[in-house]
C-alpha cells in the first residue's frame, strides 16, 4: 500500500476509518491483496518505499539497495522451531518495531496461534496455559516481550564481574521469577520490554567519541572487529554489536538450535543497516518534507550519523522552516494543516529550549559530574542530530522502571534491590524496581534502572512507549516527564511536543 | 534588583574579601543549589565554610555537588566578581561528593543570573575531528589523571581530555609499554573537625579504570598496572594547584 500524494492519502484515511470500525480482516489487506502483517516465511518483495497509515498520518519505510525478495532471507524466514522470524517482532508497518495494537490484531486474526505468541517470550511465562489470552497479557496490553537474563552476571565486556547488589522477588504475578525453574534462585531473572525498532541503525551504531562519559572509561571494543561500540543498541546494552545482538536474538526470541551462519549474519547485518523508517505525513496528509522542512526517512538515509546537535545541526531543526511559514505558503494549506506544522515547529523548540531541573537520574546526575540537580532540556540526552538518541552510550535512569518514580504496574514483577557496597546514588541501600535494566549487564547497583535511550523515529507507528510500555500514547510520554521532573509545560507546549513526536 | 543583590553579596562577604586571592580553602559542608536560569547548566552551586562563615560560589568544579550529600570543597579564592551567583568565587575548585547526607536546599535566583554555559577548556572534539600530531622527538613521558575524593570515576570534561591528550601523543610516539600506577590519599587529615582519608582499595580501582581504558584504546601495547597508598602532593599543572587533587591521581608512564 504505497501512498503517494493526496489521492493516496484519501485511501489511507479510509483505511484508518476501517481500522476504527474494527474490521480487522478488511484492513489487513494492502493494495494487491497483501497484508500489512509480514508473517514469517512469506514470499514477498520489500520495495524501496513502503508507506503505512497510522493514527498520526503515514509512516514511510525506505530500503537502500533496491527491492528485496524475502524468500530465503534470514530476516524473514523462521530460523528456529517456534516459527518466528525477525520480522515477526520488527514489522515494517510499526516502524520495524511492534505496537501493542498490532499484537492484539494478530491475536484476533489467529486466535493466538501466530508464532508471535511463542511460549518462551511471547507469553507472560512459558509455564502458563498458552491457549489463554490472559497468559499473553503483557504482550497484548503493553507490547512487552519477556527477556530472560542470567543472574548473577559473571562477565561484562571481557571483565570479571561480582555484583554489588542482591535481587529478591517481592511480587511475581506471572510465575516467571519464582519456583524451581525461574527467578534469581534458579539463576535467571525475567523482565519485560518493548522490542526496539530495527531501523535507522547507522545512527544507533555511530560512535561520536572514544569515551563513555557515563561509565568513565573508553568505549568497549567489539571483540570481532576491534572497533569501539556505540552502546546504543539494546535496552540493557547486553550486546555491543549487531553481530552479538543477532546471536542473542536468534538463541532467545527465535529459539534457534544452531548458530547463525556467517552468510546469515552478513545478510542480516546488511539488511538491518539498509532500512530507514520515519513518519512521512501528518494526520491530514501533510507532507513532513514540504515547505522547507526535511522530515521523513529520506533525510535520515542521506545524513551523516553521530553528529552532536549542540555543535552542528540542532536536534529536530528539520522543522525549523515551519517556524515562519510565509503568507504565500500558508495559503496553500488548510488552517488545520498550517496549525499542525506550526505546532510541530514549536514542539521542536520546546524540546531543545525548555529548561528544567533534572534530578536524581543516574547516568545524568551521577556519576558524570553534572551535579544533582542540573538545569537542561530534552536535548541534553537526546542530542544526536536527525535521530535524537545519545551520541554517547545512552544508559540513563528516568525512573520509568523503578520506584518511587515508576507508575504502579501490578502486572509486572517487582524486585527488591539491596546494594551490598556503596548505596545507589539516589535510591539508597534498599529500593524496588520492575526492571534492573543495565545493572543486569554490569552487576553494579548504581546502574539499576538505567535503560538505553529509546529510538525516537517512527513513534506514531509503535505505541506504547518507554521500555516497559508505561506510556500508552505520546501524551503519556509528555505527562510522565512532567510528573517526573515537574517541568511546568503549558497545555500548548504539551500538545506541541505530542505533535512533534508524532511527526518523527 | 541585580545591582542591589550584588551590593548585598559584597556586604555580606566581607570576610571573604579579607582573604587573599589565591588562598587555599578546604572544608566539608552541605551544598546549596541556587536556581539561576541562564540556559543549560547555568545553576549555581554554593558552599558554606562553617569555620569562617563564608559562603562560596563553587560552581566551576569539574565534578559538581549532589544536593543530598556533603561535599569536600577544595579551592582557591578568586578575584572573579561575586555578581553571577551571589557569593565570592573559588576557582580553581573541586567539590567531591561524600557519603554524609544533607537536607536538600535550593535558593531562588534572587536576581542573580548564573553563568551562561561555555565549553570548559578541557573538552574533547568528536572522533571525526583530526588531532594535530604532537611534535617529536619522543621520549619517556608521564601522564596524570585525576579523581574525585574516594572515587575511581574518570571525570567527563577533565579526565577524558587528559586521556585524549595522552592518546594523541601515544599514537604519534608509539611507546612499547604503559606503566599505570594508582594513588590514594590514605593518610588521615583533619578537615572541618573530622578526620578523612581515602580507602586503600581506591588506588587499585583507579589504576584499573585507567588500564582498562588504555588497553581498549591500544590493544597491542603492553599495559602494566600497579597501585600505592599514602599519595603525596605534586605540582603537576592539571591538578590546578589544588594539593588534594594532585594526590588523587593515576600516573601513567610511557616507556620505549
Amino acid at each position: 500500500m504505497k501512498i503517494k500524494g493526496r489521492k493516496g492519502w484519501v485511501s489511507s484515511v479510509l483505511l484508518l476509518g476501517a481500522l476504527a470500525t474494527g474490521a480487522a480482516a478488511a484492513v489487513a489487506k494492502e493494495a494487491g491483496g497483501l497484508s500489512p502483517w509480514w508473517g514469517a516465511a512469506e514470499s514477498r518483495t520489500l520495495p524501496e518505499t513502503l508507506d503505512y497509515p497510522n493514527d498520526s498520518g503515514t509512516l514511510r519505510v525506505l530500503r537502500v539497495g533496491g527491492p528485496l525478495k524475502t524468500k530465503g532471507h534470514p530476516f524473514f524466514e523462521p530460523l528456529g522451531p517456534n516459527g518466528r522470524a525477525c520480522v515477526t517482532c520488527h514489522q515494517p508497518s510499526d516502524a520495524m518495531g511492534l505496537s501493542a495494537k498490532t499484537a492484539q490484531e494478530r491475536w484476533d486474526a489467529t486466535g493466538g496461534k501466530d508464532p508471535l505468541f511463542a511460549a518462551y517470550d511471547g507469553s507472560n511465562c512459558p509455564s502458563l496455559p498458552q491457549g489463554e489470552k490472559a497468559s499473553h497479557s503483557l504482550l497484548l496490553d503493553r507490547g512487552l516481550i519477556r527477556i530472560e537474563r542470567p543472574w548473577p552476571v559473571k562477565r561484562w565486556n571481557e571483565l570479571e564481574v561480582t555484583p554489588d547488589f542482591t535481587i529478591e522477588v517481592v511480587r511475581d504475578p506471572n510465575g516467571c521469577n519464582s519456583g524451581p525453574n525461574y527467578g534469581p534462585e534458579a539463576g535467571k531473572i525475567s523482565v519485560y520490554r518493548r522490542p526496539r525498532p530495527v531501523a535507522n541503525l547507522k545512527y544507533l551504531l555511530a560512535v561520536g567519541f572514544a569515551y563513555d562519559p557515563k561509565q568513565g572509561w573508553a568505549l568497549p571494543l567489539d571483540p570481532e572487529t576491534g572497533l569501539p561500540s556505540s552502546g546504543n543498541l539494546m535496552a540493557d546494552n547486553r550486546a555491543i554489536s549487531l553481530n552479538a545482538q543477532m546471536g542473542d536474538a536468534g538463541s532467545t526470541h527465535l529459539e534457534m538450535l544452531r548458530k547463525l551462519t556467517p552468510k546469515e549474519r552478513r545478510q542480516l547485518a546488511d539488511f538491518q543497516q539498509s532500512i530507514f523508517a520515519a513518519q512521512q505525513r501528518g494526520p491530514r496528509g501533510e507532507a513532513l518534507d514540504a515547505f522547507g522542512a526535511t522530515g521523513g526517512p529520506a533525510t535520515l538515509r542521506d545524513s551523516e550519523p553521530g553528529q552532536l546537535g549542540s555543535i552542528g545541526m540542532p536536534v529536530w531543526s528539520e522543522f525549523a522552516a515551519w517556524e515562519k511559514i510565509s503568507p504565500e505558503d500558508a495559503k496553500k494549506m488548510t488552517p488545520e494543516e498550517l496549525a499542525f506544522r506550526q505546532s510541530v515547529a514549536r514542539g521542536a523548540r520546546v524540546f531543545r529550549d525548555k529548561m528544567f531541573l533534572i534530578t536524581d537520574s543516574s547516568g545524568i546526575n551521577s556519576p558524570i559530574g553534572f551535579g544533582n540537580p542540573v538545569r537542561n532540556s530534552c536535548v541534553f540526552c537526546h542530542n544526536m542530530s536527525q535521530m535524537g538518541n545519545d551520541v554517547a552510550p545512552g544508559q540513563v535512569d528516568l525512573g520509568t522502571t523503578t520506584l518511587p518514580f515508576a507508575d504502579p504496574m501490578p502486572d509486572l514483577p517487582l524486585f527488591r534491590i539491596t546494594c551490598t557496597g556503596r548505596p545507589h546514588p539516589f535510591y539508597g541501600k534498599v529500593f524496588y524496581t520492575y526492571d534492573p535494566g543495565f545493572a543486569l549487564t554490569t552487576g553494579r547497583c548504581a546502574d539499576v534502572g538505567k535503560i538505553t535511550l529509546q529510538s525516537m523515529r517512527g513513534l506514531a507507528a509503535r505505541a506504547p512507549y518507554f521500555s516497559n510500555g508505561l506510556a500508552k500514547d505520546l501524551r503519556g510520554v509528555v505527562d510522565y516527564y512532567e510528573r517526573r521532573y515537574n517541568i511546568g509545560y503549558t497545555e500548548q507546549e504539551k500538545q506541541d511536543l505530542v505533535n512533534l513526536m508524532s511527526a518523527l | 534588583m541585580r545591582l542591589l543583590a550584588g551590593v548585598m553579596a559584597l556586604l555580606c562577604t566581607g570576610a571573604a574579601q579579607a582573604q587573599e586571592t589565591g588562598q587555599l580553602v578546604r572544608f566539608i559542608t552541605c551544598p546549596i543549589y541556587r536556581d539561576t536560569d541562564f540556559g543549560r547548566k547555568s545553576g549555581c552551586w554554593l558552599a558554606d565554610d562553617l569555620a569562617s562563615g563564608v559562603r562560596y560560589d563553587v560552581t566551576q568544579s569539574p565534578y559538581k555537588p549532589d544536593w543530598g550529600h556533603e561535599v569536600l570543597v577544595e579551592g582557591r579564592v578568586s578575584d572573579e566578581s561575586p555578581d553571577l551567583c551571589g557569593s565570592p568565587v573559588l576557582n580553581p575548585v573541586r567539590t567531591s561528593i561524600l557519603e554524609g547526607e544533607c537536607p536538600r536546599h535550593m535558593l531562588p535566583a534572587e536576581g542573580y543570573p548564573g553563568r551562561k554555559y561555555e565549553l570548559p577548556p578541557r573538552n574533547i572534539a568528536p572522533l571525526s575531528v583530526a588531532r594535530p600530531v604532537p611534535p617529536g622527538p619522543y621520549g619517556q613521558r608521564t601522564f596524570n589523571f585525576y579523581f574525585e575524593f574516594d572515587r575511581d570515576f574518570l571525570v567527563y570534561q577533565y579526565d577524558d581530555y587528559l586521556i585524549d591528550q595522552a592518546v594523541t601523543w601515544i599514537r604519534a610516539a608509539k611507546p612499547k609499554k604503559l606503566v599505570v600506577t594508582g594513588y590514594a590519599a590514605t593518610t588521615p587529615e583533619e578537615v572541618s573537625g573530622r578526620m578523612i582519608a581515602e580507602s586503600p582499595e581506591i588506588a587499585r580501582t583507579r589504576a584499573e579504570a585507567v588500564s582498562i581504558t588504555f588497553k581498549r584504546l591500544f590493544p597491542t601495547i603492553d599495559v602494566e598496572t600497579h597501585w600505592t597508598l599514602d599519595a603525596q602532593v605534586t605540582d603537576e599543572p592539571d591538578a590546578d594547584g589544588i594539593p588534594g587533587q594532585s594526590q588523587r591521581r593515576v600516573e601513567m608512564e610511557a616507556l620505549f
